[in-house]
């Protein structure tokens, strides 16, 4: 009986261990506020490959593969190439890291986001190329990458959670196994709460990461000239919710907006007084829109595929802005055509955490026609309608009026009139469209819609 | 509240393991049979003769003690031996014939080609969660993918164009134990199957097998349960 007793304590204490010796230095670690002078040199050079890294390095190899088999890499090659030089002026002189070969590549994804694997491909989206305003943004998040490659954070990581993983399943196969009693009651609780601590650590760890990654990144723009304040800026511009979809966890792999802010200013320091004047900045605008201008055409093609009507209205207007062209103006009629009677911003009822994730639940449910049924049915819907319809139709006619006027406006302008009933309308700027561009793509599907309203 | 008092519920554990085993058996082999058609598939207005099946998205991982581990290569392996067995089982069974996919080679000219696909295939990644919220609603008709669906520019021919999602798990030696011991989900392949008419979008069928097993060597299984899968679409020769 007492021999039992022992057991069962011995068991509870053991229990208590493996969970605060792992949990513990970690989630302290968290807490801790590391001075931010102390950062570790760009390179991580005590790392050396195990068996497990190399599993790691050849899935990564076979990612690349599939991304771009799967078309979702851009074949731009203008657009890689400028994205390449910037890359490549931001990695060290000579440097040479094992296993590792830098590639930098746009994904054709309208989420804005950018992430490396660790044999040194860096991913920026369309989403993100479209959304900065200029290349020192974007030099800021190839650095931020780049530190994520040369620190080899992906196997560290990698390494991390494999140790925790292994521990939650042996304090799963503990509590399991608890015996009958008060003690094995403590043990089951210890043992079922455990595990949601160790998924906690995990995100503790990334968000360690990412810190470093941040001040790195900064290090590594100030070597390659670029002005290290515009980190600060593109991180403000992904805090920008347009879609209502940022919705806040209680857990996150980032550190918070306002965190990141802070620390990095008290990274720069004194080198924070190198700002770049507006007049400078405006200029790089100019420069960068002009580099990146047909990949921020095809990432509005890619946020109307996505449903993101928004944002699509949101970059199109941007491009306006930097020159109101025939094609640009295209793009902004399609933003709004497509936008149809949602609200081109969301209020500021609708940006809080819980109407985001009610959003979310009823996108996962609705259809796209059934969400513009249901907002057609609301007065603020009809009337967002209306406003939408006429911006479109005006920017379409502007559109065809400008010089070299692009044959898709008269597919766009088809696509409203048939929306609005207007049926003979409809045919005339199709068949005017079908004249203009005789081998498009979607010549058979205009042809059958044709069709369908001489039939109707 | 005295934690004796959850005792009882303790000494009840092999009973809820053996009865959730019981359940899992029983949802997973109604899911086998889940199969829903669109009304004008059901009513026989249109039928389906011939088929484009587009690349097939599987993933499976490996689970250890230390976590999942991707398995990219194999995950290809499996898409393919998936595609495969989806042509031969609607031959075999329903008299339709697959037609080739799209040929999208990586060079620059056909670049449009190939986000044409990769665009479509991601519109039905949209999709798929809706149709999985209330799969019953294909038998509605209330699914569709739009006449985008003819800028594929596939064979006249083709009558639908099959797409295939699929995650699954294979576990290590330590974990299979472990399972047996502790319990947690055995190794499976889940596969999402949707059949869209090829001139108007319409999704015209869905199914999601399931298998239980290793996916990554289970070929035989493989061919049943797909066999079971496409057990409500209506062969050719029915007509």
């Amino acid at each position: 009986m007492f021999l039992n007793k022992l057991r069962n304590l011995m068991i509870a204490a053991l229990c208590c261990c493996v969970v605060f010796t792992t949990v513990g230095p970690v989630a302290l670690a968290q807490k801790k506020t590391a001075p931010v002078e102390e950062t570790p040199p760009p390179l991580n050079e005590q790392f050396k490959f195990g068996e497990v890294d190399l599993e790691v390095l050849e899935q990564s190899d076979l990612l690349d593969l599939r991304f771009k088999r799967d078309g979702l890499v851009l074949a731009d090659k203008a657009a890689n190439d400028y994205l390449s030089g910037i890359g490549r002026s931001l990695i060290p002189k000579g440097l040479a890291i094992e296993k590792v070969s830098w590639r930098f590549r746009m994904l054709r994804d309208p989420q804005p986001n950018a992430f490396a694997l660790p044999n040194g491909s860096i991913y920026v989206t369309t989403g993100l190329m479209t959304l900065i305003d200029n290349e020192s943004q974007l030099a800021a998040i190839i650095a931020h990458e780049l530190t994520h490659v040369m620190r080899r954070h992906t196997y560290l990581q990698n390494r991390s959670n494999r140790k925790k993983f292994l521990t939650m399943n042996i304090m799963s196969a503990v509590g399991s196994y608890a015996p009958l009693s008060m003690v094995g009651a403590v043990i089951t609780i210890v043992t079922t709460v455990a595990p949601l601590i160790m998924f906690a650590t995990m995100f503790g760890y990334s968000r360690d990461l990412e810190r470093e990654a941040d001040l790195k990144g900064i290090d590594l723009m100030v070597s390659a000239e670029y002005p290290p304040e515009e980190l600060i800026q593109v991180m403000k511009l992904l805090d920008k919710d347009i879609e209502g979809e940022n919705v806040r966890l209680f857990y996150n792999d980032h550190p918070s907006l306002d965190e990141r802010i802070k620390y990095l200013s008290s990274y720069l320091g004194a080198r924070a007084g190198r700002v770049t004047t507006q007049m400078e900045l405006h200029r790089e605008r100019k420069a960068y829109f002009q580099n990146v201008l047909p990949v921020m055409r095809h990432d509005i093609q890619l946020s109307i595929n996505a449903g993101r009507f928004r944002s699509a209205v949101y970059l199109a207007q941007r491009l306006v802005d930097f020159r109101p062209d025939s094609e640009n103006l295209f793009w902004l009629a399609e933003a709004y055509r497509t936008l149809g009677p949602r609200a081109p911003q969301l209020s500021d009822r609708e940006l809080t955490n819980s109407a985001k994730k009610d959003a979310s639940k009823k996108r996962q449910k609705r259809t796209i026609e059934e969400e513009e049924r249901d907002l057609l049915a609301t007065a603020a819907g009809k009337e967002n309608w209306q406003q939408h319809q006429q911006k479109a139709e005006e920017l379409y006619l502007r559109a065809l009026n400008a010089e070299n006027p692009l044959p898709a406006s008269h597919r766009g302008l088809a696509m409203l009139y048939e929306k609005l009933g207007r049926a003979n309308d409809a045919v005339v700027e199709y068949q005017k469209y079908i004249d203009l561009s005789p081998s498009s793509t979607d010549r058979e599907r205009i042809l059958r819609r044709i069709e369908g309203l001489r039939r109707n | 509240m005295d934690l004796t008092q959850l005792l009882p519920v303790l000494k009840l554990r092999p009973l809820i393991f053996a009865l959730t085993t019981l359940l899992l058996t029983t949802v997973a082999s109604q899911s086998i049979q889940a199969q829903f058609l669109h009304p004008k598939l059901q009513s026989k207005e249109t039928t389906i003769r011939n088929v484009v099946v587009l690349p097939a998205k599987v993933n499976v991982v490996r689970d250890s003690m230390k976590g999942p581990e991707g398995m990219a290569a194999e995950s290809e392996e499996l898409s393919a031996r998936v595609e495969k067995v989806i042509s031969e089982v609607l031959l075999k069974q329903k008299q339709v014939t697959t037609l080739p996919a799209p040929q999208v080679t990586t060079t620059a000219s056909d670049a449009q080609k190939q986000y044409g696909v990769a665009d479509f295939q991601t519109k039905f990644d949209e999709l798929l969660p809706k149709i999985m919220k209330k799969r019953s609603d294909v038998k509605k008709a209330r699914f569709s993918m739009g006449d985008e669906v003819l800028e594929l520019n596939l064979e006249k021919h083709a009558d639908a164009i099959i797409f295939i999602r699929g995650e699954g798990k294979k576990l290590t030696g330590g974990k299979t134990a472990f399972t047996l011991l502790v319990g947690g989900v055995p190794a499976y392949l889940r596969l999402q199957i949707g059949i869209v008419d090829a001139r108007n979008g319409d999704v015209l069928l869905y199914t999601d097998p399931i298998l239980a097993g290793d996916p990554t060597t289970a070929v035989e299984r493989l061919r049943k349960t797909l066999e079971k899968g496409f057990k409500k679409l209506p062969a050719v020769r029915a007509k």
